[in-house]
């Protein structure tokens, strides 16, 4: 496995642990004011971020005591053209995703929390989809 | 027009071992591209930039078309 699959792996599972704690934080989100939905969501997309550092910095560490070398993680032109793929296709996730959730809270007479939890959790799944699509590609 | 879909190929496998048996890492290193972006060309999984199939061309003191080309 090399470093770049080992890094989106790390941010595939940050991603998926934040979004479970969301979830759990959200169970009474009907009964939660539009402030504690927003303060758990933000805190949320904060907790991803620092969970795929610290997944970054462990799965760096443990492949480095496993091969016994250090592997540098540089960018190229590949990179930069998967990076591309993947930002396009969570783009169009995200995209359809906000018209739905509008389209269905409009529709169905929804309340403000449910559309922002759905616009978050749309970017998170768009992300890790896009992730997946990375890791096709580097395999 | 053009509309065929053209697979290029590429010698740089054969070349890297006719260059004193150069290591992936040690082309990877000589043209500013990570190791598995080789092994990616070699296997034809990836079509490098003009300007990167230039710099492994001059990597191999070769012309562009001995490196790459359209079986």
């Amino acid at each position: 496995m090399n470093i770049k699959i080992r890094n989106t792996l790390a941010e595939i599972i940050g991603a998926l642990i934040a979004m479970t704690w969301m979830w759990l934080q959200l169970a009474e989100a009907s009964i939660m004011t539009i402030e504690s939905v927003s303060k758990v969501l933000a805190q949320g997309i904060g907790i991803s971020i620092i969970l795929i550092i610290i997944l970054h910095i462990v799965f760096n560490i443990l492949s480095s005591i496993i091969s016994g070398q250090y592997e540098k993680d540089i960018d190229d032109e590949r990179d930069k053209i998967y990076e591309l793929y993947a930002l396009q296709l969570s783009s169009v996730i995200f995209g359809i995703s906000i018209v739905t959730t509008l389209v269905l809270m409009g529709w169905f007479n929804l309340s403000i929390n449910t559309g922002l939890i759905a616009i978050t959790f749309a970017g998170f799944i768009g992300s890790i989809i896009s992730l997946f699509l990375k890791i096709y590609l580097y395999r | 027009m053009i509309k065929k879909k053209i697979h290029i190929e590429n010698a740089v496998r054969k070349l890297r071992f006719n260059s004193d048996e150069m290591t992936q890492q040690g082309l990877a290193e000589l043209v500013g591209v990570s190791r598995q972006t080789i092994v990616a060309i070699e296997k034809y999984k990836y079509t490098p930039s003009l300007d990167l199939a230039f710099k492994i061309a001059l990597a191999f003191d070769r012309e562009i078309q001995e490196v790459f080309f359209i079986n």
